[in-house]
């Protein structure tokens, strides 16, 4: 694989990558550039593997039929996402989304979770045992 | 502090043709502390680690990027009904490559194992497609080295250790088991520190027990064996290394290790005796690697039964959602636990019992573990109730079956040339029905506390791997006799979970820390007697 690394994964191969995975883990209020890490990611993953390139480019291009699949409403995305799962292709770019979008920490603000803790000095005094909707079960006994 | 420590690795202490020393290969819970205590009474030892030398303040507070410091990550395949096979074809385990082993990432659940789980077999006779066999040992010849262990390892609740305090998870899962009728509800016996004590700090109450604990509240062969073991001048540590092959000589007497060392060359050790500590799966493997035209079918293996038998327990999860936030990933991870279903009653429909655990993930592993392969809004919706989740682990009971086992998968070889282990496994009915029972349990806890829904979570890449090179009576029904030496190789013993006859409920640590005290007193013995 000579093809230059800009090229491996143009633009519209990047905007068709964030479209589907934003499709695949949709979080509204997450803005595409979290979406954007698993074209990103993919990118990594063909400069090492010429094969996992090409599977890529032709998932890519299976995406993309008469219109382009970045440019398609919800529906239609979802609709052509199934269509094709269960490929290894779509394997791929949903095994890396899963990685990339819940590891990132905008997702992790939206659903709530504080990432380290160990350099803020662990919960302790950070509310390890806040919840008072239940009492403490043992001192219930 | 160990010399390690700056990175600078110091000089073999003991030279590769002193064949004097003990070989132990695998630094983790039977390793280790074999290595320490053998080290303590005065004999040297060369511990082989094929993992790093990482020292707590490496560890991270991520779980992906953890998991690519600490996992043993090398190439293994799968076959068999389990899940595992589908959904994590090149990960039945999940087991660290690190000095320390897998209690790096050890939650720290200190349960003992009950008098009749060293005895199913006799209790409930034969069970078809299971390969049962009794211990050739019972409680009582544990019972003393529990006692020494959980000193040891500083397990709350005993030796006037604190209880560790009720975590935000715990609260739901101890309220809704209360309310659901259970009583043995409590927060747990723990291997991590609610004071101070053995020169190790008080927990911080900062999660990440599966991360490594960057603050050594925790037990591990890494912050308390290891360490100590290195001050009597008698310890040989070797990180980066693995263990190729077992030699022996014309007699069937086994004489060293071939190993690669950390710059990838091919090194010797000489020993009188051999130590087997590599975690069940990679302790089938190098016997079974270490075969000859006096061992055919690989070292110790006469009975045939070396890889077979391969025990992971039960295992699941159950997760839950809650109009109220529980933040469960705060605290410590696994300080909580539900004992009434760990008794033995076939009235339910299986032999053998579980326990429920306290059990959090964050959202990187949760995402791919709550349901492998999922996607879409409804998924996405799970997720953002992320901060509103409660999670409990399963833990139980797992027969034994001769064909679910580890071969050497010869046409997959790994870095060193060497053939990966394959992990066969096919559910037993019993376990079957006891999961689907746990699932069930699991349900009513929460639904007791009023969750909006609850998720079965099918079993993770196993961490409890078991009963490959087994205990038994009979030289034809095992590999190990009761102490862990090898029934066909007089100078050569497993000292890892592979010796477990069957698997109990109980996680299994706190077990293979005790039959390594006990091995190290008959080791200790033997010497004495000139018998080794």
């Amino acid at each position: 694989m000579s093809t230059p690394e800009t090229a491996i994964l143009g633009s519209r191969a990047l905007a068709t990558i964030t479209a589907a995975a934003r499709t695949m883990y949709p979080h509204d209020a997450l803005s595409d550039d979290v979406y954007a890490r698993v074209g990103e990611k993919l990118a990594e993953t063909a400069r090492d593997d010429s094969g996992a390139a090409q599977m890529i480019e032709d998932g890519v291009s299976a995406l993309n039929g008469d219109r382009a699949f970045a440019e398609l409403s919800a529906d239609e995305q979802l609709e052509t996402l199934k269509g094709i799962e269960g490929s290894d292709f779509f394997e791929l770019v949903r095994s890396t989304a899963v990685v990339e979008v819940y590891s990132d920490q905008r997702t992790w603000q939206l659903v709530g979770y504080e990432g380290p803790s160990f350099d803020k000095g662990g919960y302790i005094n950070r509310g390890f045992n806040d919840l008072d909707w239940l009492p403490d079960p043992e001192a219930a006994s | 502090m160990s010399p390690q420590h700056d990175g600078r690795r110091p000089a073999s202490r003991f030279a590769a043709d002193d064949s004097d020393v003990i070989v132990v290969i695998g630094s983790g819970a039977g390793g280790g502390t074999l290595a320490n205590e053998l080290c303590q009474r005065g004999v040297k030892v060369v511990l082989i680690e094929a993992g790093r030398h990482h020292q707590p303040e490496d560890f991270v507070n991520d779980e992906w990027a953890s998991l690519n410091q600490l996992a043993w990550l090398d190439e293994r395949t799968t076959s068999g009904s389990w899940r595992i096979a589908e959904e994590f074809p090149n990960l039945p385990a999940w087991t660290c490559k690190t000095v320390g082993g897998t209690t790096v990432h050890w939650a720290g659940c200190c349960v003992r194992f009950k008098d009749w789980e060293f005895r199913i077999r006799s209790e409930h006779g034969p069970i078809d497609g299971a390969s049962l066999l009794d211990w050739p040992i019972g409680l009582s010849d544990l019972e003393p080295y529990y006692d020494k262990s959980e000193d040891r390892l500083g397990v709350t609740r005993t030796n006037g250790i604190p209880a560790p305090p009720a975590n935000n998870n715990f609260k739901v899962m101890g309220n809704g088991a209360r309310r659901a009728g259970y009583k043995g509800v409590s927060t747990g016996r723990m291997a991590f520190n609610t004071v101070p004590r053995d020169g190790r700090s008080a927990t911080i109450q900062d999660g990440f027990n599966y991360q490594g604990d960057k603050q050594r509240a925790h037990w591990s062969t890494l912050t308390a064996e290891i360490p100590e073991a290195e001050k009597t001048g008698r310890l040989d540590l070797r990180p980066e290394s693995m263990a190729i092959r077992i030699e022996h000589d014309d007699s069937g007497k086994v004489i060293g290790v071939l190993y690669v060392d950390a710059e990838g060359n091919e090194q010797r050790q000489k020993a009188r005796v051999v130590c087997v500590a590599c975690n069940a799966i990679e302790t089938a493997r190098l016997l079974l690697n270490s075969g000859s035209s006096l061992f055919p079918d690989g070292l110790a293996n006469s009975s045939g039964q070396v890889g077979r038998n391969y025990m992971r327990h039960l295992t699941g999860s159950v997760f839950a959602t809650f109009d109220k936030p529980v933040r469960m990933y705060r605290g410590e991870t696994m300080a909580g636990i539900v004992t009434d279903e760990s008794r033995n009653d076939p009235g339910r429909g299986f032999v053998g019992g579980y326990y429920m655990q306290l059990l959090s993930l964050g959202p990187s592993f949760l995402s791919t573990f709550l349901s492998p392969r999922a996607w879409g809004r409804d998924f996405a919706k799970i997720m953002e109730q992320y901060d509103h989740m409660a999670g409990m682990w399963l833990v139980g009971e797992d027969l034994p079956q001769a064909d679910n086992r580890v071969t050497l998968n010869r046409d997959v070889r790994d870095q060193f040339g060497q053939p990966v282990p394959n992990v066969h496994v096919d559910d037993h009915p019993n376990g079957t029905a006891m999961r689907e029972h746990a699932y069930a349990a699991g349900e009513s806890v929460y639904a007791a506390v009023d969750a909006l829904r609850t998720f079965r979570v099918s079993p993770y890449p196993t961490t409890h791997n078991l009963g490959t090179a087994r205990m038994s009576a009979r030289p034809e029904d095992g590999v190990v006799n009761e102490f862990g030496r090898a029934h066909d190789v007089p100078n050569l013993f497993v000292s890892d979970g592979s010796v477990m006859t069957t698997a109990a409920a109980a996680n299994p640590t706190l077990t293979i820390v005790a039959l390594a005290l006990r091995q190290a007193d008959y080791i200790e013995q033997q010497l004495k007697a000139g018998a080794l």
